[in-house]
């Protein structure tokens, strides 16, 4: 029983991973506290819904998920973030105007959906459940699995491997010095915005699935649950949003099936408020966290 | 006649949120990011709900018990927050609001859980409101012409000059906290004795986000931000109908905009910028040209 | 009457040195010039100073009094005030605002009169502008009063971070490069403000590029290279020092 849950937490720590590291993955680029990122994740659960609905296979619409959702999310850089960066203040600017593009995400959301709670097709998704070592382990959640293993692969490929993804790096390690160096920051921005928005849009697809829902209000609790994974990890962390994610998706699933939800959700975020005491910049992070220097 | 009485109910939301307005304001004006209002927020409504309802105090004391945890609670959040910077502390605030909307879904025994609170007698009228909240503005105001309100204000400006003037940091964002948490609990309460009814829910992200958008878009620095803020966006919904179905959007697009085109909210902006031209004409010789 | 006593002041920053065992006295009543090509270690000598750095060994006496431990803000308040190389002050604000929260650490109001607006805090808050507006005399720039102080020259700027140091009542002041950005009017108009502290007992240090200005002005000098000390003594002395010229102009 205590197996199966461990295991149940590992997958959902799996979508989690996908969401956090879009997240954690502009904020170490650019600095950028993107709260639309939720929105962006129920983008894409919204696009893979009406693709389906509309006839597509499933392997298709969450193809069409992910770049619809990174699309999206390049337009919110255009929109929300790029006029900020000439000014001062650009931390809490960023934050504000990422609120703005969430709710207008959330507004159409609504509105196309007529506030109701969506589901996909009942056969989207054949139901097969696979039993060894006396677990249960459903078709649908090895496919979250193996999804989340190849993404999150294709994107440390991406990030390591390619010169576009060096560029990138740079970028992170010291923009001034990148931009001197000759790396043109437009393509740069496309290309982060882009690939956070295609993880997002994937965890949007496979947590509509998983829980066969998808109603425009799916992205705050993830966001919030999304905040607690990525300080976890470290800001900026890749290595750390990942390790945090699964430890966190163990961590929700063990304390809702052995204490109740509400009692989770006080332990997770007092777990989140006592790391940003102790140690704000969680496993890995690099980034100073703000904390106040000097003599004390 | 009755036009007028028909917008009490619109007056007495407009007061309401101006008194949270002001709560989250002092925070930002001492340059601490922090969203926790809210949640003290609540802590003073349960705290001003109970005492009413489960032991018939009348409103003055329950009104101050619901400040006064308010401070008490205000001054706990500073300590740690007073050492975390930017985003960080955002987040740490935020996940202060988290759990105390968790444990008032929790502990159903006391707080009714998400079920809400019900059954408070509506004891403060408009005019109650009203009292507070020209008090409120008038203690922000006397603070602003103040060595504590000259202090926020060096603080949220640049906190490395304000050190080198002597100014304890901590000490004064700490200070700011506790006005915030007084005024936020202060609120909290008055909203559960006009509203007959407060639940968990009521004091969670959404609000944080109303109350953050009164803010950014009247101003962070002059007192007199949050009242065009929150005049405005309240307002607005009642002057058209199409506006008032697409409140969320708007509220999101104003948000961008704001941030974008005028970040420093309107008050502010139109502030600095009549000073700026009345420096212009002073000595023109004098000033640097006029960078954007 | 404080002195500012350095010994062996020592600092690291992982592999970097940034000041190695400096030795200096800023005395009372005089103006003692640091100068240094620039990476020299004159910033980080400062913030040391300040408190806004750790030491790594060594010590501080300010006063008779060990500040080498204490936070910048106990430092700052126990009579120590500085100008900044980049000017930071309330662009928003007016230059009047700027000047008074330079008074922040002799205000005697309670927190509660303040907030309640009592006439106690009303009537030190009257008494604050008016010196306020007197030093603005002293340094020319009643005009300025209302201005923001974004919106003004440089060499004004640095006239209102001046004014602000002032209000603070320092027993020390530390000037990082005061001048910069001023003509000659007004630099000498400065030198003799600088000059009439000193007199009053005010210890002064200044760090400047400007070196006709620290000749002028300076009663001794110090010059920092590599985070060490390289030549003190008069100014004069120091400016025909060949282990001086060297260091500035590079020549191995």
């Amino acid at each position: 029983m205590f197996a199966q849950q461990v295991v149940n937490g590992l997958i959902i720590g799996g979508v989690y991973a996908l969401f956090a590291l879009g997240f954690t993955l502009i904020f170490g680029i650019h600095k950028i506290m993107n709260l639309a990122h939720g929105g962006i994740f129920m983008t894409g659960a919204f696009i893979g819904l009406y693709s389906v609905q509309a006839g597509l296979p499933l392997w298709v619409a969450f193809i069409l998920a992910m770049i619809g959702s990174g699309l999206v999310s390049v337009i919110i850089e255009v929109t929300a973030f790029r006029r900020l960066r000439a000014s001062g203040e650009v931390e809490f600017g960023a934050l504000i105007s990422s609120i703005g593009a969430n709710l207008v995400l959330v507004s159409i959301a609504q509105i196309l959906s007529k506030t109701q709670v969506l589901r996909f097709p009942f056969d989207t998704f054949p139901v097969v459940m696979f039993k060894f070592w006396g677990l249960r382990v459903s078709a649908l959640q090895l496919a979250i699995a193996l999804l989340a293993v190849v993404l999150v692969i294709a994107m440390s490929w991406y990030l390591y491997k390619t010169s576009f993804g060096r560029q990138v790096r740079a970028v992170a390690q010291n923009e001034r010095a990148a931009l001197l160096a000759g790396i043109r920051p437009g393509m740069i921005y496309f290309q982060t915005f882009m690939l956070s928005g295609m993880l997002a849009g994937a965890a949007g697809v496979l947590v509509g699935l998983a829980f066969n829902s998808i109603h425009f209000m799916m992205g705050d609790p993830f966001l919030l649950r999304g905040f607690v994974v990525v300080i976890l990890g470290g800001l900026g962390s890749v290595a750390g949003a990942l390790v945090a994610s699964l430890g966190f998706g163990v961590l929700q699933t063990l304390s809702v099936a052995y204490l109740s939800s509400r009692l989770s959700d006080i332990i997770i975020f007092g777990l989140l408020f006592a790391v940003l005491l102790i140690r704000p910049n969680g496993l890995f992070g690099r980034d100073e966290a703000g904390v106040l220097r000097g003599r004390r | 006649m009755d036009q007028i009485l028909g917008y009490r109910p619109l007056f007495d939301l407009f007061l309401l949120h101006l008194g949270f307005a002001y709560s989250q304001y002092i925070v930002l004006r001492a340059g601490a990011f922090s969203i926790g209002n809210v949640g003290l927020s609540a802590i003073g409504a349960y705290t001003t709900a109970i005492l009413t309802v489960q032991f018939g105090l009348p409103m003055p004391v329950t009104l101050l018990a619901g400040a006064l945890i308010g401070l008490l609670f205000g001054v706990l959040l500073a300590l740690p927050l007073a050492r975390l910077r930017g985003v960080y502390q955002a987040i740490a605030s935020l996940a202060f609001v988290q759990i105390v909307l968790s444990t008032n879904l929790y502990a159903e025994n006391i707080t009714g859980g998400a079920m809400g609170y019900s059954g408070i007698p509506k004891l403060a009228g408009t005019g109650t409101l009203l009292c507070f909240v020209v008090a409120t503005i008038y203690v922000i105001w006397a603070v602003s012409r103040s060595r504590i309100g000259r202090a926020f204000d060096a603080v949220r400006e640049d906190e490395g000059m304000a050190v080198s003037l002597g100014i304890n940091v901590p000490r004064t964002q700490t200070i700011a906290y506790a006005m915030s948490g007084v005024i936020a609990g202060l609120f909290g309460g008055l909203e559960a004795l006009h509203s007959y009814a407060v639940e968990p829910n009521q004091f969670g992200f959404h609000l944080i986000i109303v109350i953050m958008s009164y803010v950014v878009l009247g101003g962070r620095r002059s007192v007199w931000g949050p009242l065009v803020g929150v005049a405005l966006l309240i307002a607005l919904p009642e002057i058209s109908r199409p506006l008032a179905d697409a409140r969320i959007m708007i509220y999101g697009l104003i948000l961008m905009a704001v941030m974008n085109f005028m970040p420093r909210g309107i008050v502010d902006t139109l502030i600095a910028r009549r000073a700026r031209r009345k420096a212009r004409k002073l000595a023109p010789a004098t000033l640097k040209p006029e960078v954007q | 009457m404080k002195d500012l006593v350095l010994e062996h002041v020592h600092k690291k920053f992982g592999g970097v040195t940034a000041s190695n065992d400096v030795n200096m006295t800023v005395p009372a009543g005089r103006i003692t010039g640091l100068i240094g090509p620039n990476g020299a270690g004159k910033t980080s000598l400062i913030n040391l100073i300040t408190g806004m750095l750790p030491l790594t060994s060594g010590h501080i006496l300010f006063g008779g009094q060990d500040i080498s431990t204490e936070p910048a803000d106990r430092v700052a308040r126990s009579g120590m005030g500085r100008t900044f190389q980049n000017i930071r002050l309330q662009k928003e604000a007016s230059v009047l605002a700027n000047v008074m929260v330079g008074f922040h650490r002799h205000e005697k109001s309670s927190l509660v009169s303040a907030i309640l607006g009592l006439p106690s805090s009303r009537r030190e808050d009257a008494m604050l502008r008016q010196r306020a507006m007197a030093l603005l005399e002293q340094f020319d720039m009643t005009d300025h009063a209302d201005s923001p102080a974004g919106s003004l020259a440089y060499g004004h700027q640095r006239k209102v971070e001046m004014m602000r140091a002032l209000a603070t009542d320092p027993d020390l002041i530390l000037l990082d490069e005061p001048v910069a950005g001023m003509n000659d009017v007004e630099a000498r108009h400065l030198a003799e403000i600088f000059r009439r502290l000193a007199d009053q007992g005010k210890a002064i240090m200044l760090i400047e590029h400007n070196m006709r200005f620290v000749q002028e002005l300076c009663d001794y000098v110090y010059v920092l290279d590599g985070g060490r000390l390289i030549a003190e003594g008069l100014p004069r002395d120091v400016v025909a020092d060949p282990v001086v010229i060297t260091a500035y102009l590079g020549v191995e």
